[in-house]
């Protein structure tokens, strides 16, 4: 395994601790690390702190690095991380975003309980799996026209609908209303859009998958109630993002990023971390080809959530307007945007790159959904396989301090082959039956690897989100069905 | 001389590669690349291409190349069996990949690799004969 961090972790409450700005040279900021006591331990297990220090080094952050207690060891910006840039000194960075550009999660709700559910969960899970293409270069069950992806790229989502793959009232509640604005397909590569071609719809594998999961436990009812949850109800979670169309995009952007960071003379202490002034050309390109990406993502989830409904129509011999299969949100949480924020007592437009984060916006804002502005942004946080997800609401806290930023997950705390020598032998699917769960999974190895003990406890993450008060538990579901790439 | 060693990391993974040449070096980084991807070794015909990449240095050719060869991997849907570095010069390199289709349901495809990373990339000459080369992907 890799090496501890052995830099300074100064504590500043029970869940709260500083990178102080003197622990580095080039440190513009310092970090900060939201993590309990028992999580400690796993954070300073490898070179993720560092990875704080470093973005606290990129030009232009306005107030600190952040990570959220998800955190752990990425490549550039650590996974869980929350930094923002000023748009005149700041800078943009595509490692700030990661190659899966608008990687998210997509909450369906149904009428359905878990009685009604779990005797064809067998059934339902194997519509679901043939239903919805995944795997490893998994192709979608429509091939768009170069002309119609340059579509989906500026409409996102809302292109998906107009072609009748949804309802008209799913885009209210998809984050930037499933279509980023800015988006301009000159500036993505021929590369990109042929990767792109034919994944529109397609779940791709690692750690994505679409879950059937029952609310198990509600923890604010009224909240809970504005966002139509109740205990024993069946819901869907989808967890995918842009496939090779935003890796492509990231790769294209880092090469170009590369010559930028000499032309502008900035220096950062990882390539990955390769960024551009927000005002320059290469700065806007990225930010018009990221656009394109999100709006991919946004596009392949709603694409999803159509066949979703199918599988559901199928197996339940009813409509998915009966069944109720309302969207109840949608969040991107590998994505970089320019929001206005209130940084030092003025309120200021800045980018905020959020690499594993989530946002959480606090009532009253108005780009949330009129339904649910009385009681903040719904945040949804995928757990690991097997262990179920969380329905968060976004509080004034995360505006004060993060962002309106939290959590993404539950973050990994084995490697691959930590988690491969643990698995070895082990008949993965056959546990999760034992407890209920029916899988479904295209390679077994990634299974293995997805394993629960990988990951960090997604309880622990939100309960310690919930002690910042950076977010508020709403609910909690466990999974019924789960179907893997 | 051992060719390539995987890499620990929490999340992702990374390969350690070896060379007596930088040639060398660029196809066992390759191969220790799809080897995270599968362990279908066969040969197999009908694909061939050849490669040029840029890049400001070392790193960046290395890293571009992996990415390339991802691409091609993806959208060409082809195993590549037979990979050659003709020429690495200071900003560019030529490479020439060989392989087939494969039968998705006979054959395991282990993970996918979205991406080969700069995160602490590195091309170093050890000594005469001797290269090393360390790169992350993102899983």
């Amino acid at each position: 395994m890799t090496d501890r961090w052995k830099g300074p972790l100064e504590r500043l409450d029970k869940v709260r601790w500083i990178i102080p700005r003197t622990y580095k040279k080039g440190m513009n900021t310092e970090g900060i690390i939201f993590a309990a006591e028992d999580m400690i331990e796993a954070v300073l297990s490898d070179q993720a702190p560092e990875q704080v220090a470093n973005v606290a080094c990129m030009p232009g952050i306005v107030g600190r690095s952040m990570a959220m207690p998800d955190i752990h060891w990425g490549y550039g910006f650590p996974i869980g991380g929350v930094a923002a840039f000023g748009m005149d000194e700041g800078v943009v960075s595509p490692g700030g975003v990661g190659f899966d550009i608008n990687c998210g999660v997509c909450l369906l709700r149904t009428e359905l309980t878990a009685e009604d559910v779990t005797p064809r969960i067998k059934e339902l899970v194997t519509a679901l799996y043939r239903d919805v293409p995944s795997g490893l270069g998994s192709e979608g069950k429509q091939v768009f026209s170069l002309r119609q992806l340059k579509d989906v790229l500026r409409g996102g989502a809302r292109s998906i609908v107009k072609r009748g793959f949804g309802w008209n009232e799913d885009t209210t509640f998809l984050e930037e209303g499933g279509a980023m604005e800015g988006a301009n397909p000159d500036e993505v590569s021929e590369k990109a859009l042929k990767r792109g071609m034919e994944q529109i719809g397609t779940l791709g594998s690692g750690n994505h998958f679409l879950e059937v999961e029952v609310v198990d436990e509600i923890f604010r009812s009224d909240i809970a109630r504005c966002f139509g949850l109740f205990k024993g109800q069946v819901v869907v979670m989808i967890h995918t993002g842009s496939r090779g169309f935003g890796h492509q995009v990231c790769t294209d952007s880092l090469r170009f990023m590369q010559s930028a960071m000499k032309k502008y003379g900035i220096h950062v202490p990882d390539r990955q971390l390769a960024c551009a002034p927000l005002f320059s050309s290469e700065g806007k390109t990225y930010l018009a080809a990221m656009a394109c990406a999100a709006n991919f993502a946004w596009a392949n989830r709603q694409f999803i959530t159509h066949h979703v409904r199918e599988s559901f129509e199928k197996i339940f011999g009813s409509s998915a307007e009966r069944l109720g299969m309302h969207v109840l949100y949608d969040v991107a949480h590998n994505i970089a945007k320019i929001e206005r924020h209130e940084v030092g007592g003025e309120e200021r437009d800045v980018c905020v790159h959020r690499k594993g984060a989530t946002r959480a916006f606090a009532a009253g804002d108005p780009v949330l959904p009129e339904a649910y502005r009385a009681v903040g942004q719904p945040v949804l946080i995928p757990g690991d396989m097997g262990t179920g997800s969380y329905i968060l609401v976004g509080t004034q806290q995360a505006m004060k301090e993060t962002f309106g930023s939290t959590c993404h997950g539950a973050g990994r705390i084995l490697s691959r082959s930590q988690a491969d020598k643990r698995s070895r032998g082990r008949d993965i699917e056959a546990e999760l039956l034992a407890k209920g769960i029916m899988v479904m999974a295209k390679s077994r190895s990634t299974l293995r690897e997805e394993v629960t003990e990988a990951y960090k406890s997604v309880k622990a993450v939100v309960e310690t989100v919930e002690q910042s008060g950076i977010s508020l538990r709403v609910a909690s579901t466990r999974p019924l069905g789960v179907v893997k790439g | 001389m051992k060719r390539f060693e995987i890499l620990d990391h929490t999340a992702d993974i990374g390969i350690v590669a070896w060379g007596r040449s930088l040639l060398e070096l660029f196809v066992n980084a390759a191969e220790g690349m799809f080897s995270l991807i599968t362990d279908a070794k066969e040969p197999r015909e009908g694909f061939q291409t050849e490669i040029e990449v840029e890049g400001e240095d070392r790193v960046e050719l290395l890293v571009n190349w992996l990415n390339e060869l991802l691409y091609i991997f993806e959208t060409e849907e082809v195993l590549l069996t037979e990979i050659q570095v003709k020429r690495i010069g200071p900003v560019s390199m030529k490479g020439r990949v060989s392989g087939g289709t494969f039968d998705r349901s006979r054959i395991e495809l282990k993970r996918e690799i979205k991406a080969c990373t700069y995160y602490q990339a590195a091309v170093e000459e050890l000594g005469p004969s001797l290269w090393r080369a360390q790169v992350y992907f993102d899983l």
